[in-house]
Formats: C-alpha cells, sequence, structure tokens
C-alpha cells in the first residue's frame, strides 16, 4: 500500500478497482439475504450519508438473483476517488481537487487494442433469446421511478453518418430504462452527443448502433462523463487523466469499446419510434418528468464469467452522483477561468452538478470578483448550470463550507449581489418556473477594496498553510489509532 | 396473487417479463404494462404499485398520453 499512484495506474477494470478499495477497506460484501426493493435502495443510502467515507457495496445474495453481483457506490465516497487517484484515504477534497487540475496536458493518451477472442468481456454472449432481467439484478432505484433503471451505463457509438471515424466516437452516460427483455429507452437532450447522432440517424434514415459498456475501468465514468470541449476519443481523454493504459476491444457490432468492461449490451436505435420514458429520480433530487424518448433493440450481451452489474444510487443529495462527477466538473472550470484570470484561486461546483458554484480568487480591485463570475457564465459549464454563484477571497477555502459562511457572513452586504434575469438553464432545476430559462444570483462574498471607503477589518490570522494541515491529519490519526 | 392492473395507469393487461426464482420457488415477477410502460415487480411495497396505495402524483393518465411530450423532435 505504499505505492499507491502505481497501484491506482495499473487499475484496467472494475475487478482491480474494488481489490484496492477492499484491500484499503473501502469496499465491503453484502451477503445478507436482500430484497430488491427496498432492500438495495436503503443500503445504498445509508452508505451514501458518509461522503467522506462510504465504502462500495457489492451485493451476492440479493432475492432472486441467486449468483448475480451488483456493485453500488464504487465512486461514492471522497477516500474512493482519492484512491483511484493514487491517492491515501483521507486525501482533502482541495487536494484532490488540485489533483485533477495538475494532469492537464500532463500525460500521454495510452490506447491498446486487444483481439476480441482475447478480451475478458467476450467470454460469454447471449444473442438469441436475450433477457436483460436474466443478466442484469436490477431493482428500482427511486420509488417512483417509472421501471428499472440503468444509471451507470457509458454508452459507446460511432457518427451515424461518418461510422468509420475513430475521432468520431462518443462516449457519454445516459440514463436507460428497461423496456421490456429485450428493448430499453435512453434519455438525452439535442445538444448531448448521443441527441445529435439519434437526430441525424433519423432524418437521413441511416442506422445507430450502440454499446452500452457496464461495470468499466472506474476512470471512464470520472473523465468521460463531463463534457469538457475536448476533441479527441473519450477513452484518449480518460488514459491521459488517468496516467495508465485503456485496454480497448471491438463490439461484436463494430464499436470500440473497453476489453475489460463486465457487460456490454449492444443495440440498435427504432428509428423515429418513442416510447414512454420515466420519471427517474434525477441528481438534483426531484423526479424527472414522463416524456417519449427514443428506444433501442437488443441485438447482443457480451460479458465476462461472473459478472458483476455496476448501478448508483442517484436522487436527493448526497449521493454517488456527486462524488463522480463532482471535481470533474469543477476543474474544467477552473481551468478556463485561470486562461483569463490568474488570479482564480480554485473553483468548487460539486453541488447538484454546479447549480451551485463557489469560487475564490485574489481580488485586482473593488468588484473584480463580480467580473470573474460572469466569466464563469460564459465557460461551456457555466451557461447552463452555474446558477449561484458565491464569490470569496484567495483566503477562504471554497471547498471549506465553514470558511465560506464566514465569508457570506462578514464580508457580503445585502446589496452587493446581481441577479442575471431569463438566462438558459439546465431544464432539469426544479425551480425554473419556465425549464430551460432561470435567473442567475451572483454573491460577492468578497472583501472590500479602494476605492470602496469601508476596506477590511483588522482580522484574526490564525496559523494556516501545510504545516496545520498536516498536524489536523496527525491529530485525526492518533484520534483513530485510540480508537482501533 | 400477482395483479395484471397497473399500479400507475390503472389499465388492465400487464405482461410478465421475469420471473425471480430462489431454490427453484418463484419469488418476485416483473410485469410491464403495454399501456404507460410502467414496469415493476410485484414484491414491493404497496405505495409503490398499488394504484390505491401510490401517490397521486405520479399517475398517468392512460387516456390522454399524447400530453408527454416527445423528445429529440426534428
Ligand atoms: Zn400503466
Amino acid at each position: 500500500m505504499n505505492d499507491l499512484p502505481n497501484r491506482a495506474r495499473s487499475i484496467s477494470s472494475l475487478r482491480d478497482f474494488l481489490e484496492l478499495l477492499e484491500d484499503s477497506g473501502q469496499a465491503i460484501t453484502w451477503s445478507d439475504p436482500v430484497m430488491p426493493e427496498p432492500g438495495v435502495r436503503n443500503i445504498a443510502v445509508a452508505a451514501s450519508r458518509d461522503a467522506n467515507g462510504a465504502p462500495a457495496i457489492v451485493f451476492d445474495n440479493i432475492t432472486g438473483y441467486p449468483g448475480k453481483r451488483l456493485a453500488v457506490g464504487v465512486h461514492g465516497s471522497w477516500d474512493n476517488i482519492a484512491l483511484l487517484l493514487g491517492r491515501p484515504k483521507g486525501t482533502t477534497i482541495r487536494e484532490l481537487f488540485f489533483e485533477i487540475a495538475g494532469r492537464w496536458g500532463d500525460q500521454e493518451a495510452q490506447i491498446s487494442v486487444v483481439p476480441e477472442a482475447q478480451a475478458p468481456v467476450h467470454e460469454c454472449r447471449i444473442e438469441q433469446d436475450i433477457n436483460l432481467y436474466d443478466v442484469l439484478p436490477v431493482y428500482r432505484i427511486n420509488e417512483y421511478d417509472g421501471g428499472f433503471y440503468i444509471g451507470k451505463a457509458s454508452v459507446a457509438s460511432r457518427d451515424p453518418l461518418d461510422p468509420d471515424n475513430f475521432g468520431k466516437q462518443n462516449v457519454g452516460i445516459y440514463r436507460l430504462q428497461i423496456q421490456g427483455p429485450d428493448s430499453f429507452t435512453l434519455m438525452t437532450i439535442p445538444s448531448h452527443d448521443m441527441g445529435r447522432q439519434i437526430m441525424a440517424a433519423e432524418r437521413e434514415g441511416v442506422p445507430l448502433k450502440i454499446a452500452v459498456m457496464l461495470g468499466n475501468h472506474p476512470g471512464l465514468a470520472v473523465f468521460a462523463a463531463t463534457p469538457i470541449g475536448y476533441e479527441e476519443s473519450e477513452y484518449s481523454y480518460a488514459s491521459a487523466m488517468m496516467g495508465a493504459p485503456m485496454r480497448l476491444t471491438k463490439s461484436g457490432n463494430g464499436i470500440d469499446i473497453l476489453a475489460d468492461s463486465e457487460i456490454v449490451i449492444e443495440a440498435e436505435l427504432q428509428l423515429g419510434e418513442r416510447e414512454l420514458e420515466g420519471p427517474f429520480g434525477e441528481f438534483p433530487g426531484s423526479y424527472s418528468g414522463v416524456r417519449k424518448a427514443p428506444i433501442f433493440k437488443v441485438t447482443a450481451v457480451s460479458h465476462r464469467r461472473d459478472p458483476i452489474f455496476e448501478n448508483i444510487y442517484i436522487g436527493r443529495g448526497w449521493t454517488e452522483h456527486d462524488t463522480l462527477i463532482g471535481l470533474h466538473t469543477s476543474a474544467p472550470i477552473y481551468a478556463q477561468l485561470r486562461e483569463s484570470f490568474p488570479e482564480v484561486t480554485a473553483v468548487n461546483a460539486l453541488y447538484q452538478h454546479g447549480l451551485t458554484g463557489i469560487i475564490s480568487v485574489k481580488n485586482r480591485m473593488a468588484g473584480f470578483a463580480k467580473t470573474v463570475a460572469l466569466r464563469a457564465l460564459s465557460t461551456p459549464h457555466g451557461v447552463m448550470y452555474l446558477k449561484n454563484l458565491i464569490m470569496v477571497d484567495a483566503d477562504v477555502d471554497p471547498f471549506d463550507l465553514n470558511q465560506v459562511m464566514w465569508a457570506l457572513s462578514t464580508r457580503t452586504r445585502a446589496d452587493d449581489i446581481i441577479v442575471l434575469p431569463n438566462m438558459p438553464a439546465v431544464p432539469i432545476d426544479p425551480s425554473a418556473v419556465i425549464p430551460g430559462k432561470g435567473h442567475r444570483l451572483i454573491i460577492d462574498a468578497t472583501s472590500y477594496l479602494p476605492p470602496d471607503p469601508v476596506g477590511e477589518a483588522h482580522l484574526v490570522t490564525p496559523p494556516t498553510g501545510d504545516e496545520i494541515d498536516a498536524l489536523s491529519k496527525r491529530i485525526r490519526e492518533m484520534q483513530l489509532g485510540a480508537l482501533s | 396473487m400477482t395483479t395484471t392492473v397497473c399500479g400507475r395507469c390503472k389499465s388492465s393487461g400487464a405482461v410478465t417479463d421475469h420471473q425471480g426464482r430462489q431454490d427453484g420457488a418463484v419469488v418476485w415477477t416483473i410485469l410491464r404494462c403495454p399501456t404507460c410502460n410502467f414496469s415493476w415487480r410485484d414484491s414491493e411495497p404497496a405505495r409503490a404499485i398499488d394504484p390505491a396505495a401510490r401517490s397521486a402524483d405520479f399517475a398517468v393518465d392512460a387516456g390522454d398520453l399524447q400530453r408527454y411530450p416527445k423528445i429529440l423532435q426534428q
């Protein structure tokens, strides 16, 4: 365990990562009998209360699914994310943020190709009498979901109008609702890659084939989930960010997939058809509506021997969804802001995919933080998601909400806010009067600078910095040592 | 006793998609409503699957399926 960075880089599959988590006390096996509903949900929710330390949970005794395994909470805590990044348990969120932010452009992608006959994902193959319920131990994630959802699927596809172009392949996370033994609906919006591809295929009347990967290399979901305006394939990007190779192979329907995934569902779009989908308990903590969504027919399933179905609890936070995507939502905003304003020192967009963000900045002049906030709203993620922005000084750690509340309490005047009415907004925001449109709020909680006549108060300066961080970790370790 | 009446839209005629077995015996059945596409397991708590116990907020009106918007229109 002394070589965590190398161990993290040697991960090539969900199984490798579960082994690393287990060795670190961060994965447990739930072998008591549990009913699919509400048992699995109850246990997943109870675990996710501990955002810092929750373990992954592998169920191997779900009633009615003998011999089948289900994993939840794989990315469900900061300790699990730390181990994935080669850092020890107890690494702070701030340190993890800078770990990710520091990886940009650092590494080359390492893609290797595994012949299909040797790819673990193809160990077992189903082409006849396909029944997804035979393969996947599904359960209702939230009690009023419209059906049984696959919530953590990485969907790979080729551009239907340019299917031979490797660079135009896409991997994204979309929610899938099982619609009978060999069909599922896929929810997307026109601006997402899959939405564009579906509309293009239907407009031109050409087939759209996809490969749904379940139980994947844990780096893929972290680094391929959030669009970042990156031109290369998501596999290359995830490989570069992990500083580790990605092993690819081909699905039966000719799409590049991860060779070591647990399960791959191959499917084809039913052109022009729509089926009722939803509701689904989504990341803002509320249910989506019922809509008519595109439907896919399953053409084959490949899986490893004794596969692990990986799923996610998502709903009213805190949930695995927040730890899965939070840092990789924050880091691109930070990088994009720093291109214009190197005074930006950190970005916390962990909350509800950035519906609330906290940005720390070295104020150049009075009101400067507001200028930075306006720039944040024009970053790719900011355009739709950054609804509430809290601006703090560089002496406030935006990942420490106690410090943020101190800044709000002592450095904010009630008129030091900006409301921008009728801006674009992510349609899923439950507070919207008109979905897709809403107001933005900027709270300037930075201190006063000339020409403001008030000036900064005479601050108490308790000791801070690396030495104090190290001491607080040591105190925690001494405390844990005393308990064990 | 497994009912084929949909807990969400109250239509009848649900189809059986799968049965879970434990030591050879059927322990639950997954059903699907062809009218509103609701899928459920007959072992779920009543408040999720029983039309009498379910919240009306999550009902689907089988007589007015036109009201649900179609995504990705050209
Ligand atoms: Zn129904």
